[in-house]
């Protein structure tokens, strides 16, 4: 046989290639709509005056988070739509969805963390931080839609509803933004960059592939039930042949 | 003995012998009064001496008789024309002419003692025409050539346009103009002729009158120049002779002498709507003078009422709307000092045209002057913030953004709501005590003059400069509020986790 690899050579497949562009074209819209949205909501600042002008003033500015919002309400509802119908007809795991583990398992890790546990949580698929960033996203992501129609289109607005809806809206876009903002530039970034789990970067997003190491280590329900022959979709041919090997290896002794 | 001399001096020491020294109080008395006597002897000289080179004027004989009629009031000669003069003298002021040594018929050469011919003019202008003729008979025109001003006239003189010496002059009471009489300074000398009422007429028939008041001089801020500090060019020596088609190009041209030493304020002015104006040929534009005036410059700060009626005259509808708004009836009937004028928005000399851009954009810096200064608002107890909310809001924002754009990046840029789209320019009435639903009705005409299809409650959409409070806009208020307490929350939590991690992680190592 061929040489045994270590668990942190071995790769797991874990996102598919639909997963990788949507979370660049997330990454990418988000950005264009926090340079573009901050610099408006901190007019004020020497920055944000000079971005405006490089980006050829405010009526352009204005316009690219406009056309940066459609890219991004259509990478929205169609993660939707998708996601919906995937877990409806194609009885794909609704592994994002919140669940009583998640709780037990943010207070275990907050136990484990001050040390009154060995070992951190036991988690699936996604971690209950994961879930955290991935539903205050969504959500966060789906107020801003809402509020920046409004604030798109105030005249349509005001002829159904009430015109403190406008600077209500307003004041929710901006502030929300900053949750949004601070959840992506303090939680995600720490998690996906300095984290020293990670550090310098974990590139499962990126490639698909994640080491079946770490696999074990932040998903290893998830490992095992994709080990003991789980769900079809998130099994590789890799994992079959890791699956194997591991078997062929066990069984001799 | 020993002990009489201590007891005495002991005695002396305790200050019991009073020792007066001898005193005279005749002696300085008799001084004084010998030097008032000297003093008021010497007071009294004058009194009896002649003093040196005073001189008793002697009328001749000939005057002597003359005034015998001419001296006494009544006398006057009529002409054709229904005009008349009075040929009354006044000996005293004759003497103290320059001609008193002559003899009456010196001048009027047709009349003597035994000839008093009836003569016949048509006017008083041909009879002083003729009079006139009397003085060229010893001040040839060779002699007078030398002043501009008679250069000028005998040109005149030529084409049939007679000079009048009189009109300067005067007849018998002549006053010397160079030589016998020192004048004080150069106002004095200028004032010898133009305190006496004559004009100068333009090529276009107009006239302006050259008399100057003296009391206006003095109560200007010019009151300590000289004449020729405006009128340069002009000297007891130097009188050129100037014309001009009308009395408006006179105005304007002498406004030009302003500049020598205001030189900043003139400057200023050449940026100015007016002086565009004048640059193209329209002579109403205003000049110096029109507003400031002339003679009678007074200080530009001092009632401001009357700084605004400045503007008045070739604004008069205008002045009538402001007088009508918050700001001109305070000003009117309160004389109040703090509300603006006109200058005050659109400033004083380098006046732009109000429907530029350029100044639309300066409009919300202009109101904050007073209306972003704690001290003035108090006063009449008005909110400091409502630039700040203006300011911070999607009109003070994009207006900001236009301004700088286009004074950086030379960026077309759109008109922008200011506030005086909402709140009238010279219109602006207070909106205290106004109907609530009145107000919003108002508001919504201005809003729809740019969002064209704005609905009902569009206004409703503007916090009306008020921050958001619970009272006035509970939804924003609760917004903010909500966010005030959950991001910190947020934030503190999300770092504790990060950091309990890291040290977890540290420990396990």
């Amino acid at each position: 046989m061929t040489d045994i690899q270590t668990d942190a050579e071995v790769k797991v497949r874990r996102f598919s290639h639909v997963r990788i562009f949507e979370h660049w074209l997330a990454a990418f819209t988000f950005t264009i709509l926090v340079v573009t949205g901050i610099s408006q909501r901190f007019f004020a600042l020497d920055i944000s005056q000079w971005l405006i002008f490089k980006l050829g003033g405010i009526d352009n500015v204005r316009l690219i988070h406009r056309y940066a919002a459609v890219v991004f309400v259509i990478a929205a509802a169609s993660h939707i739509v998708i996601a919906a119908m995937g877990i409806v007809m194609k009885k794909w795991q609704p592994s994002m969805v919140i669940n009583w583990n998640d709780f037990t398992d943010a207070v275990h890790d907050i136990r484990y963390y001050i040390g009154r546990e060995n070992a951190p949580a036991r988690c699936d698929r996604y971690t209950y931080k994961q879930k955290f960033e991935y539903w205050g996203i969504l959500t966060g992501g789906l107020l801003m839609i809402a509020t920046g129609f409004i604030l798109w289109f105030p005249m349509t607005v005001v002829r159904v509803f009430p015109g403190e809806l406008i600077p209500a809206a307003k004041a929710l876009h901006s502030n929300e933004a900053m949750v949004i903002v601070l959840l992506i530039a303090v939680w995600h970034i720490y998690n996906s960059i300095f984290s020293p789990e990670v550090f310098p970067l974990d590139t499962s997003i990126f490639t698909g592939y994640i080491s079946r190491e770490r696999m074990a280590r932040e998903h290893p329900i998830e490992l095992r039930r994709m080990e003991s022959g789980g769900s079809e979709e998130t099994l590789t041919a890799r994992s079959e042949d890791i699956r194997k090997l591991r078997a062929e290896e066990i069984a001799p002794r | 003995m020993k002990n009489l001399i201590r007891a005495k001096a002991f005695w002396n020491m305790a200050g019991g012998g009073i020792h007066r020294p001898p005193v005279n109080i005749r002696l300085p008395s008799l001084r004084k009064i010998f030097f008032t006597v000297t003093i008021l002897l010497l007071c009294a000289c004058p009194v009896f001496v002649d003093p040196v080179g005073a001189r008793d004027i002697v009328l001749s004989d000939e005057a002597g008789t003359c005034l015998g009629c001419h001296g006494k009031q009544g006398l006057v000669k009529r002409f054709q024309s229904g005009e008349s003069v009075n040929a009354f003298v006044d000996a005293e002021k004759f003497k103290a002419s320059v001609h008193s040594f002559l003899a009456c018929s010196g001048c009027h050469s047709e009349f003597s003692t035994d000839n008093h011919p009836s003569r016949r003019f048509r006017s008083k202008k041909q009879y002083q025409i003729r009079a006139s003729l009397e003085c060229r008979r010893c001040h040839t025109d060779e002699q007078i050539k030398g002043n501009s001003i008679h250069a000028g006239l005998l040109k005149g003189d030529s084409k049939g346009k007679a000079a009048v010496c009189t009109e300067c002059h005067s007849a018998h009471y002549v006053t010397p103009v160079t030589g016998g009489k020192v004048f004080a300074g150069e106002d004095q000398y200028c004032m010898s002729c133009h305190g006496y009422n004559f004009s100068m007429t333009f090529r276009n028939g107009e006239s302006v009158r050259l008399v100057i008041d003296r009391s206006h001089l003095e109560g200007s801020v010019h009151s300590k120049l000289s004449c020729s500090d405006c009128h340069y060019g002009f000297s007891s020596e130097e009188h050129p002779r100037r014309t001009f088609r009308s009395r408006r190009e006179y105005t304007i041209a002498l406004s030009e002498s302003c500049r020598r030493c205001h030189f900043d304020k003139y400057t200023k002015t050449l940026e100015s709507i007016h002086y565009a104006m004048l640059s193209k040929g329209n002579l109403k534009a205003p000049a110096c003078t029109d507003c400031h005036g002339a003679h009678s410059i007074a200080r530009g700060d001092k009632e401001r009422s009357l700084t605004a009626r400045r503007c008045q005259g070739c604004h008069p509808a205008i002045y009538d709307i402001y007088a009508k708004s918050v700001h001109g009836k305070a000003l009117f009937d309160e004389h109040n000092q703090d509300v603006p004028i006109c200058v005050d928005c659109h400033k004083a000399h380098d006046i732009i045209h109000p429907h530029t851009l350029d100044y639309r954009e300066r409009i919300p810096a202009m109101c904050s002057n007073c209306h972003a200064n704690k001290a003035i608002m108090e006063k009449y107890g008005l909110s400091t913030e409502v630039v700040k909310t203006y300011l911070s809001d999607f009109h003070g924002i994009t207006l900001g953004f236009y301004k700088k754009q286009r004074e950086t990046m030379d960026k077309p840029a759109r008109p922008i709501a200011v506030c005086t789209d909402c709140h009238g320019t010279h219109t602006i009435s207070s909106t205290r005590g106004i109907d609530a639903a009145l107000l919003k009705a108002n508001l919504l005409k201005r809003c729809q003059q740019c969002h064209k299809d704005a609905p009902k409650n569009f206004p409703d959409t503007w916090l009306s400069h008020y921050e958001p409070t619970p009272a006035r806009a509970p939804l924003v208020f609760a917004v903010n509020l909500i966010y005030k307490i959950f991001i910190p929350i947020l934030v503190i939590g999300l770092f504790l986790q990060i950091l309990l991690h890291i040290w977890r992680y540290a420990v396990d190592r």
